[in-house]
């Protein structure tokens, strides 16, 4: 099989990178579903404060499409409901009890066969998983009512920092199967899951599911990118993907009958004081989750990776899709005579400071490191843009709001990766230009 | 740095919201940040950026031209002391450079940043530091007679009419320092062309070095009579190939050197900071352009035609050009292949100019200036194609 070489994109070498030990974290007092976090959504409560829940208890639903269901993430009583500005629901807090007490789904034989697909649809609407799978390219839930060209798995996201496959794949070839069957049947046996082809993340038993291997690097393995390179048609651009953990959590409801919130997380970052990965649950407390850290005046809480993750306050929770937490330096300093050192230990995609010959990961923090200007045209941008957008000519149609224009440039076709923001010198927030602009594009599609 | 810290922490409420000059604002904030970096954090994801700013991409092209400013000091200084007939000493030579450059250098400077000010004052953004290469670039380029005045003129229609009123940096599609030089090329070409203006002579000596020609290669190539072609009187004037490549002779102040356009483009290619496509499409442009020229020329054509093509390199600040000018990232083409031919145009079209219209020798300025008006056209086609070839996705 020969690999797909995708020849942009940009491995950041950055400073505290989670070891491959996996700890086992004691049960904390609280859990929360944070349906902020999860994006297009439009959450209606099911439940109020007080409120008796076991593990899997409808706690929302998407008022979009009321079969897609959020569930409660632990068993216990909803002891807070937060609210942000103009009364979107931030956080649905539980408080756990001893000994939880868990829904009871339905269960599925060792073998699909006989279960019809809309069954199957349901099993899973029911069980709280379905919003696992999302569809390309507006990265919204997956509309249960639509039969995908395909569905990839992504197994590992080389963003830093996220579990590699290797780690949250061990022991569970079992289950992997089982959820490769699932989709097999939802995408009607078109399931594409790809692995790297130079280095072996993916355990070597489960090379008979790959169907792909790819070469490059960050972000190589999304599926958007997968996608970009390997599609011949227009046909499959609405592919669906699911990442491998959340693929594993899919086997383990329908073969348990019980809502799974079991996850594995990186715990990363300069300031994480033991940067490893972590056995722990949905819904976790960002402060659980870190544990003790080094002492900082100003500590950034990132969930979700460096990124494509969001700021998270210390007191908030892990959301739905996050598997990854980093405590990074704010970097809120002035450097004195910044723009003339030689800068061997500063971090750089260009060759203009000496780290371009220093090998070692370096450490990174939240600086912007220079003001905002105007483009230049310095065409670093479209160097790493992993699907050949020219994001410094998009940008400006997004501004200039010429839709055709933009659509042309293949704004949809985004994989939201960052990267051209990241190796931006004048500061300007390129991706999250485009991606907003997709997410406007899509609002008006559906509205 | 704490004195520093502390005198602008104290200026700080006059320019901020408020203070007596908080409209200048943006020149606070351009000065401050070339001591300290600013403290400004990212607001979300992706939550760590790249160290490189345009202080510091503008900041290391201008570290490429110091080399080209201070030898470009010391052969004006040199060539005046020549003609003069004074001592060839490097300290006085060097000593009279810097008499002769640097107010050419402060008052460029000085004007550019004001109107950039004002421009940023009145748009309310921030001042780019695109200027400060911009007034950098410009004075290697002029004569090192020119008077201040002229340099002033020449540097505002510069920054004004070629990049301000289109919006500042970024926006502009006119490289501003060759703007501003054309403007004076033509509005005063007494002081811009000529045997006379490339060398100081001291008024005093003047009289005694009535024999002394000051003309530059190229206007003795445009001058060389049929028959005995440009490369025997140039080497008769005394430009030998190593001579040419150096530079130490009568020219502008900063672009006779090819050995430290050379040396500056393989750093700023090197750094990233330069496309190496338009510098070697400039070159093979430029090579090109002269063996077709060879294969016409007989007996009775132009001298030029007849011209080693290597030649065209050497002189007439075509090396210094292509190096810094047309490698402006701003008013080239953003296209891989866009870029090779604009490179390659350049090349050509300063030939031809150079050629056939001896009226203008300055070839390498008028071709890139022509080439900027043709860079959107050029990724206009490019970006067609490229787009053509995406699997539609709306």
């Amino acid at each position: 099989m020969t690999p797909i070489r995708i020849k942009k994109g940009y491995d950041l070498n950055v400073d505290g990178r989670p070891s491959d030990k996996i700890e086992q974290l004691p049960n904390p007092a609280y859990v929360a579903a944070v349906p902020e976090k999860i994006p297009f959504v439009k959450p209606r409560l099911a439940v109020e404060i007080g409120d008796e829940v076991k593990i899997g208890t409808v706690l929302f639903v998407d008022k979009r499409n009321p079969d897609i269901k959020f569930l409660s993430p632990g068993g216990g009583k909803v002891e807070q409901i937060n609210f942000g500005p103009r009364r979107i629901i931030r956080e649905i807090i539980i408080q756990l009890e001893s000994e939880e007490a868990s829904e009871a789904f339905e269960k599925v034989p060792e073998q699909l066969g006989h279960l019809k697909r809309h069954n199957l649809v349901k099993i899973l609407l029911n069980g709280g998983l379905w919003p696992l799978i999302r569809r390309l390219p507006y990265r919204d839930i997956a509309d249960p009512d639509e039969i995908p060209p395909a569905v990839f798995v992504s197994l590992d996201a080389g963003e830093p920092f996220q579990p590699p496959s290797g780690i949250y794949l061990a022991d569970q070839k079992e289950f992997f199967a089982f959820g490769i069957q699932v989709l097999r049947k939802l995408a009607q046996d078109n399931v594409y899951v790809a692995a790297r082809h130079d280095s072996r993340e993916v355990p070597a038993e489960y090379n008979q599911w790959i169907t792909h291997f790819y070469t490059g690097k960050y972000p190589a393995a999304d599926p958007g990118v997968l996608l970009y390179h390997t599609r011949t048609s227009s046909d499959a651009n609405r592919c669906w993907y699911i990442s491998g953990q959340d693929l594993l959590l899919l086997a383990r409801l329908l073969k348990t009958g019980r809502y799974p919130v079991e996850r594995i997380v990186a715990l990363g970052g300069s300031l994480a004081s033991d940067p490893r990965h972590l056995r722990t649950r949905l819904g976790v407390p960002l402060a659980h989750l870190a544990g003790d850290r080094q002492q900082e005046k100003n500590i950034r809480y990132i969930a979700g990776g460096l990124l494509r993750g969001y700021i998270a306050a210390e007191n908030t929770f892990l959301g739905y899709y996050e598997t990854s937490l980093l405590l990074l330096p704010e970097g809120d300093q002035e450097e004195v005579l910044g723009f003339v050192r030689p800068g061997f230990n500063k971090p750089s995609y260009s060759r203009a400071f000496l780290s371009y010959f220093n090998t070692a990961a370096l450490p990174m923090d939240c600086n912007r490191h220079g003001g905002v200007r105007a483009c230049i045209a310095c065409g670093y941008c479209a160097q790493v843009c992993p699907v050949d957008i020219l994001p410094q000519l998009t940008f400006k149609a997004v501004l200039a709001d010429t839709v055709e224009e933009f659509l042309a440039h293949g704004l949809l076709d985004c994989v939201e990766c960052g990267l051209c923001t990241y190796v931006c010198p004048s500061k300007i927030e390129l991706a999250d230009i485009l991606v907003q602009a997709k997410a406007a594009y899509y609002k008006e599609q559906t509205a | 740095m704490k004195f520093f810290k502390r005198f602008f922490d104290a200026q700080r409420k006059h320019f901020s919201q408020g203070g007596r000059f908080a409209r200048l604002y943006p020149f606070f904030e351009s000065m401050e940040t070339i001591f300290f970096a600013p403290a400004d954090v990212t607001a979300g994801g992706p939550h760590v950026r790249d160290s490189l700013d345009v202080k510091r991409f503008m900041t290391l092209v201008i570290m490429a031209l110091v080399p080209h400013l201070v030898f470009g000091i010391y052969n004006a200084g040199y060539q005046s002391h020549l003609a003069s007939g004074l001592s060839l000493n490097f300290l006085p030579v060097f000593l009279k450079g810097v008499w002769i450059v640097l107010p050419l250098v402060i008052v460029t400077y000085a004007v550019g940043f004001f109107w950039e000010i004002v421009f940023a004052v009145v748009r309310r953004h921030h001042i780019s530091e695109g200027l400060f290469v911009t007034c950098m670039l410009f004075p290697l380029t002029l004569p090192p007679t020119l008077p201040l005045w002229q340099a002033a003129v020449g540097i505002s229609f510069g920054i004004v009419i070629g990049k301000e009123v289109f919006g500042g940096t970024g926006r502009n599609f006119l490289n501003p320092a060759l703007t501003g030089r054309a403007f004076i090329f033509f509005a005063y070409p007494a002081r811009m062309t000529g045997d006379a203006v490339w060398v100081v002579i001291s008024p005093a000596k003047a009289a005694a070095v009535d024999a002394f020609s000051g003309a530059t290669p190229l206007a003795i190539s445009a001058l060389a009579e049929k028959g005995v072609g440009v490369q025997a009187a140039l080497s008769q004037a005394g430009y030998s190939i190593s001579k040419l490549f150096v530079g130490l002779y009568p020219g502008s102040i900063g672009d006779t050197s090819t050995l430290l356009s050379l040396t500056g483009s393989v750093f700023l290619i090197l750094l990233g900071l330069a496309s190496y496509r338009i510098i070697l499409g400039g070159v093979l442009g430029i090579l090109s352009a002269g063996f077709v020229l060879n294969l016409f020329a007989t007996q009775a054509s132009l001298p030029w035609l007849a011209l080693n093509p290597f030649y065209h390199l050497l002189m007439g600040g075509s090396a210094f050009g292509l190096a810094y000018m047309a490698t402006d990232p701003v008013t080239a083409p953003d296209m891989p292949w866009s870029k090779w031919i604009y490179g390659f145009a350049i090349g050509v079209l300063t030939i031809l100019i150079r050629v056939f219209n001896p009226a203008f020798v300055e070839g390498i300025m008028l071709a890139i200036l022509f080439m900027n008006l043709f860079a959107p056209l050029l990724d206009h086609f490019e970006v067609k194609a490229v787009l053509s070839k995406r699997v539609p996705n709306v």
